[in-house]
């Protein structure tokens, strides 16, 4: 048996019979070599409750290069594409050793959860989110959570607008723009692109953001 | 100018001898261009007395390169009294600054030796068992907080011990595998993996920096471990020795690897190193594999940009690549219809348009609607208002520039094609060449008068297609027109040299042909010559001045 394969067997095996790290591998179709990771949100995170799925794609010469994953299911995290679920991880990259594992980059990519990298972003615009307001950055990445990846929503449902929250602004904002005749989904592009967040909502002028939306 | 003022088109014939005396010194091949071949005199020129419009450079095989490193790397073990692979390893992590090196080595050898991959730091070593990595390993070198005690490993690899309980391959998972390696870390994987991994490393990552297997470990597989690793695979191995020249050839300025896929020569020079250099000599140099890999040691243009500099060579094939001129020839020759904006070009009539797409009616000078012109049908009374004046001059203006460039980009671009046609030309030439002997008593080496004209026209017309780049940044005044003497004079001449080999042969005319050929090749050459060395000193004299910013000129 080819060595590719049989260490592909072995360790979806081996994911299958540990119960404790609560990571999954599940095969696609009937290769082994497009596979589907799946593991929960950490705790004491905006991910926790969720459940986050993971494209894999074991190459040719898979371990000596490293395999490639990317999100299925939608995150909101300054080191994952907001679009196309593309992962900035160096182990993935240069830093991938072959006796790492996929269960073992699975934990890794639950750990880059915990710890974001935003002075390495791969969506910068999530990262500049993350850098002006933590606070404001967890609300959205929450509010994904619960819309994308089956998070249980918290107690005490907050009026939330779906768009608005998805884009992590204040409704507040979007209505002040929005009551002066502008397109609410122009209102949000803009308001999103201008990062007009926390400590940057007073940095921004009405009139510089009145001047993008008549762009 | 040159001294050959007195050549002009009537009587260069008549002075041909003469000029070819004085200057038989200078140019052995002038007087006897019948037998001689081209490629001797050229490497008598670039050896010998080297023109001014060349420069000074060697050739080096991979196996000189070799020998240039192996002498740096027993220099360096000899010094610190450690193996080659060891002084290897070391040079390749100081990018074969041996100064830098050494001053690092006496200063913190333990340090320096942790940073080049040869000994494992000393401090709690994470259990290796474990291999998932939980935390976002970051890249950041451990090296630098070393402390001074940590020794020395021996880096020679081992074969661990027959393992008593079973030993599996933590890669492969493979139980039936009996032989082990590892570096100086003891992280074990079997041979197989090892090969595997090495030889995915050198063959798809062109990488000769190769670690351990192991998880963040920086442990550097010394040359004989690779050796050993790949087994038979040759192919890797002679890669991995190409890798090693590459990386050295790399990290000195004064050396450059040829740019001809699959070669594996490296060419010196010295005189081009400097950034400096550059607004001064154009280092065209050949490569010792083959005399047709030539190449521009101090830029990426892989043609023989002579006589222009490097710098001024990038800004035209920029110029030439971005599509900048298309826009501007849109500019220049179309308006747009000022309801749907379709771009349109007026190829003649009068000036009442009628959009083709929304059949909008307008103005073609004021590009005001047709019905408000009233009655003052095709004549617009707006003309002269200043707004259209002023919109026509900066339409005349980019219209003009826009012709300028593309009187010199055309010339560049006709050389350019008939160069590439040269194939044709020589396949032509050969086949008068047969002729001539077959319908003359010519003999072979008779009839090479041809084949070296030939020659010389690709040549010039290499020449002369960068003068116009060239031409093309000059700043206008004297020196331009001098330069312009020059370019005209030979561009002349090639055309007719190119014209008298092109035409049909006449086995009446043969003997004069070859006359007239011969002469005109010479003097063609000449012609080259004058040219290329007048730019060439120029540089050197500074002589140029240029019409935009140019790298590298104040």
């Amino acid at each position: 048996m080819d060595a590719r394969l049989r260490r592909v067997n072995k360790e979806i095996a081996d994911c299958k019979n540990d119960k404790a790290s609560k990571v999954a591998i599940d095969l696609v179709d009937n290769s082994p070599y497009h596979l589907i990771g799946s593991f929960d949100g950490p705790e004491d995170t905006p991910y926790e409750g969720g459940h986050f799925k993971v494209d894999i794609v074991i190459p040719e010469s898979y371990p000596f290069q490293p395999v490639k994953m990317k999100f299925i299911t939608k995150v909101y995290h300054p080191n994952v594409s907001s679009q196309s679920g593309a992962i900035c991880l160096d182990i993935l990259k240069d830093a991938w050793s072959p006796v790492l594992t996929l269960k073992s980059t699975l934990i890794s990519l639950q750990s880059l959860l915990c710890s974001p990298e935003p002075n390495d972003p791969q969506d910068a615009e999530v990262a500049k989110h993350y850098m002006t307001s933590r606070s404001s950055f967890e609300e959205t990445a929450r509010y994904w959570a619960v819309t994308y990846a089956g998070a249980p929503r918290k107690a005490g449902p907050k009026d939330v607008d779906g768009e608005v929250a998805m884009a992590g602004l204040e409704k507040a904002h979007v209505d002040k723009f929005e009551a002066l005749g502008f397109d609410r989904s122009k209102v949000i592009d803009v308001l999103r692109r201008l990062n007009y967040r926390g400590a940057n909502v007073p940095k921004i002028n009405d009139d510089r953001i009145v001047e993008e939306l008549l762009k | 100018m040159s001294s050959d003022n007195e050549y002009s088109d009537q009587d260069y014939y008549d002075d041909e001898d003469e000029d070819v005396l004085l200057d038989d010194a200078e140019d052995e091949s002038a007087s006897e261009m019948d037998v001689d071949a081209f490629d001797t005199d050229y490497r008598l020129s670039a050896k010998g007395n080297r023109k001014i419009y060349e420069v000074e450079y060697e050739s080096l095989s991979q196996g000189d390169i070799e020998k240039l490193m192996k002498d740096d790397v027993d220099n360096v073990s000899g010094i610190f009294g450690v193996d080659e692979d060891t002084a290897s390893l070391l040079l390749r992590h100081f990018e074969w600054n041996k100064e830098k090196l050494i001053e690092k080595f006496m200063d913190n050898a333990a340090a320096v030796n942790a940073a080049a991959g040869l000994s494992v730091p000393e401090k709690p070593h994470p259990d290796r068992s474990q291999s998932s990595g939980v935390r976002r390993s970051t890249r950041q070198n451990s090296a630098d907080k070393v402390k001074t005690s940590s020794k020395t490993k021996s880096i020679i690899e081992r074969i661990s011990p027959p393992v008593e309980e079973r030993f599996v391959c933590p890669i492969c998972f493979d139980d039936s595998q009996t032989e082990y390696l590892s570096l100086s870390c003891d992280h074990k994987f079997c041979t197989d993996c090892w090969n595997a991994y090495i030889a995915s490393k050198i063959k798809t990552e062109a990488e000769q920096w190769i670690t351990c297997m192991g998880e963040d470990c920086k442990i550097v597989a010394p040359n004989a471990f690779i050796r050993k690793s790949l087994k038979n695979d040759s192919k890797s191995w002679q890669r991995f020795q190409e890798l090693l020249v590459r990386h050295f050839v790399s990290c000195n300025q004064s050396l450059k690897y040829c740019p001809y896929p699959s070669c594996t020569y490296t060419v010196s020079c010295p005189s081009a190193s400097s950034k400096s250099s550059l607004t001064q000599i154009v280092p065209i140099v050949v490569c010792g594999q083959s005399p047709t890999h030539k190449f521009c040691f101090g830029c990426n243009i892989d043609d023989d940009h002579r006589p222009v500099v490097c710098g001024v060579a990038r800004l035209w094939m920029q110029k030439c690549q971005d599509d900048s001129e298309t826009a501007n020839w849109i500019k220049s020759n179309t308006k747009e219809c000022s309801k749907c904006q379709s771009t349109i070009e007026k190829n003649g009539g009068c000036n009442h348009m009628t959009c083709k797409k929304c059949k909008y009616e307008f103005c073609w000078v004021c590009m005001g609607p047709w019905s408000e012109h009233g009655t003052a049908w095709y004549s617009c009374n707006r003309y002269d208002e200043k707004a259209s004046i002023d919109a026509r001059d900066a339409q005349s203006k980019s219209r003009a520039s826009l012709e300028r460039y593309l009187h010199y980009y055309n010339r560049w671009a006709n050389h350019e094609q008939s160069a590439k046609l040269s194939v044709e030309l020589y396949a032509k030439t050969e086949k008068k060449m047969e002729e001539m002997q077959m319908s003359s008593d010519l003999t072979w080496i008779e009839v090479q008068f041809m084949k070296k004209a030939a020659d010389e026209v690709f040549k010039c017309r290499m020449t002369l297609k960068w003068t116009y780049a060239m031409a093309y940044y000059l700043d206008s005044g004297n020196q331009k027109e001098l330069y312009e003497d020059n370019q005209r004079d030979l561009e002349r001449a090639v055309e007719e040299l190119s014209e008298l080999i092109e035409q049909p042969l006449d086995p009446e005319v043969v003997p004069s042909l070859r006359q007239k050929v011969t002469d005109k090749t010479v003097y063609v050459q000449k012609r080259n010559e004058i040219v290329l060395e007048d730019t060439a000193k120029g540089f050197l004299e500074g002589r140029w001045s240029w019409n935009v910013p140019v790298e590298g000129f104040d």
